[in-house]
């Protein structure tokens, strides 16, 4: 089959799509549902921007097929929020001012989603291995270590 | 250089063992088999053409991994690098494995990449592969002819080339038991979570400062991992004192033929790797 029918349930809403199958879990978000806050930065997977919870856990749209993720729970920087409130890592990052040019953004706010949920009080240490893999090229790396913190302290009060 | 845009190509989501070898008998010379796909994609990005790619994402009962007393450790196909280092039986048996499967890459890719795959990918560079050839045991294939196991050392034929067959599912890499086994890995890299430059990794049993047994493997020197068997003589039988360990670091580049690429040079390479096997044996004896 060149192209497949699939059921992709994003941000607890389903959307049901044929689609070719080498289309990445990148381009049918982007492109096809225009949920443009998942962002395509090197295509390759070093960079980190594309980043979505995919069942809870951080994976790499760009190197994920569509075609595989059907009925898979996804989560992307749209559907952190809830009615309107933002999540608590996202309100750390505006606190902190955790973002500059904010490409890197959405993967280092869904990637410290994930390491929150695991160990709601991490180390530094701790935070800066688990956001390996996201690159910030305005390298605001002290505020987004900051943010993480800070969120972990308001999430945990 | 890089499209970065995936070719066409038909995609089988085959739900058994059986059905996987059937679409490999049929189209297995122009197929790829994907697992976690993390390296497979990277590579079709980058001109790598197949007609058909084999997802092993339906296949039930391949993302296991099992430890047992006397079989050893057994990782399916699907078992992912997170699975691998969230288990118990790892963690107290086998150190190089947890290193080289944290190294291998960052939490995104762990959650989908599996260890098989990287034994399966043959490239000189894997840390997992390294980890495991130092460990030892055997990959377990299946193709229309009955199941076949292919002892790791001889698995690797050349750089991207294995033993498997293209009608050949790879079902699952096995451990030996640790048995009190010491080991550890530890790669060269230009900055955290990049492609080896060099790995190493060693696994010893050992009584006392005495050792009975070891098994040396480099990566990146050569066009497949290697052991360096010169050395391995030299350190079994024997008690692992700081002279005989400076003997081996003289010795472990005569025993290897590395090249210049983007990564490092061949000179480098030769020069750093008794360093790293020195600092691996050290490791793992702690």
């Amino acid at each position: 089959m060149k192209t497949c029918d699939i059921t992709l349930f994003v941000n607890k809403e389903n959307h049901s799509m044929t689609i070719p199958v080498n289309r990445t879990l990148l381009q049918v978000l982007r492109d096809d549902l225009g949920l443009m806050g998942t962002k395509y930065g090197c295509g390759t997977g070093e960079c980190g921007s594309c980043t979505v919870l995919m069942d809870d856990k951080p994976i790499l749209a760009c190197l994920t097929l569509a075609a595989l993720t059907s009925r898979k729970s996804l989560t992307t920087i749209e559907g952190l929020e809830e009615d309107g409130v933002l999540h608590p890592v996202q309100e750390a990052f505006i606190e902190k001012n955790a973002v500059q040019c904010g490409f890197c953004t959405p993967g280092m706010i869904l990637k410290s989603t994930a390491l929150l949920a695991k160990n709601s009080n991490p180390t530094e240490a701790e935070i800066k291995g688990h956001l390996e893999g996201n690159i910030c090229r305005c390298t605001g790396y002290v505020k987004i270590i900051d943010a993480v913190q800070y969120a972990s302290k308001q999430m945990n009060r | 250089m890089t499209s970065r845009i995936l070719p066409q190509f038909e995609l089988f989501m085959p739900e058994s063992i059986s059905q996987v070898v059937e679409h490999l008998k049929l189209y297995g010379k122009k197929a790829a088999v994907m697992a976690g796909g993390t390296d497979l994609m990277v590579r079709m990005k980058s001109g790598l053409f197949v007609e058909y790619v084999v997802s092993l994402q339906n296949v039930k009962g391949l993302n296991y991994v099992d430890y047992d007393e006397t079989k050893g450790l057994s990782i399916g196909a699907m078992a992912t690098l997170n699975q691998v280092l969230a288990s118990r039986n790892v963690q107290d048996n086998y150190p190089a494995l947890v290193q080289s499967a944290y190294e291998n890459g960052t939490e995104q890719t762990r959650n989908v990449a599996t260890v098989v795959g990287n034994i399966l990918n043959a490239s000189p560079a894997g840390d997992c592969a390294c980890a495991i050839l130092a460990l030892g045991g055997y990959v377990t294939l299946q193709g229309p002819n009955g199941i076949r196991q292919v002892d790791i050392d001889d698995f690797w034929i050349n750089y991207r080339e294995t033993e498997r067959k293209t009608d050949e599912i790879a079902l699952e890499v096995v451990i030996p038991p640790a048995r009190g086994c010491v080991s550890s890995f530890t790669a060269l890299t230009r900055t955290r979570k990049d492609l080896a430059k060099i790995n190493a990794a060693v696994a010893m049993s050992m009584k006392g400062r005495f050792c009975s047994k070891v098994r040396l493997a480099l990566g990146a020197v050569a066009p497949t991992h290697i052991r360096l068997k010169k050395c391995e003589a030299l350190l079994e039988g024997n008690e692992i004192t700081d002279e005989l360990i400076e003997k081996i670091v003289e010795l472990v580049p005569t025993e290897i033929n590395p090249i210049n690429d983007v990564r490092s040079s061949a000179e480098y390479r030769k020069s750093v790797s008794g360093v790293l096997i020195k600092k691996v044996i050290k490791k793992a004896l702690g």
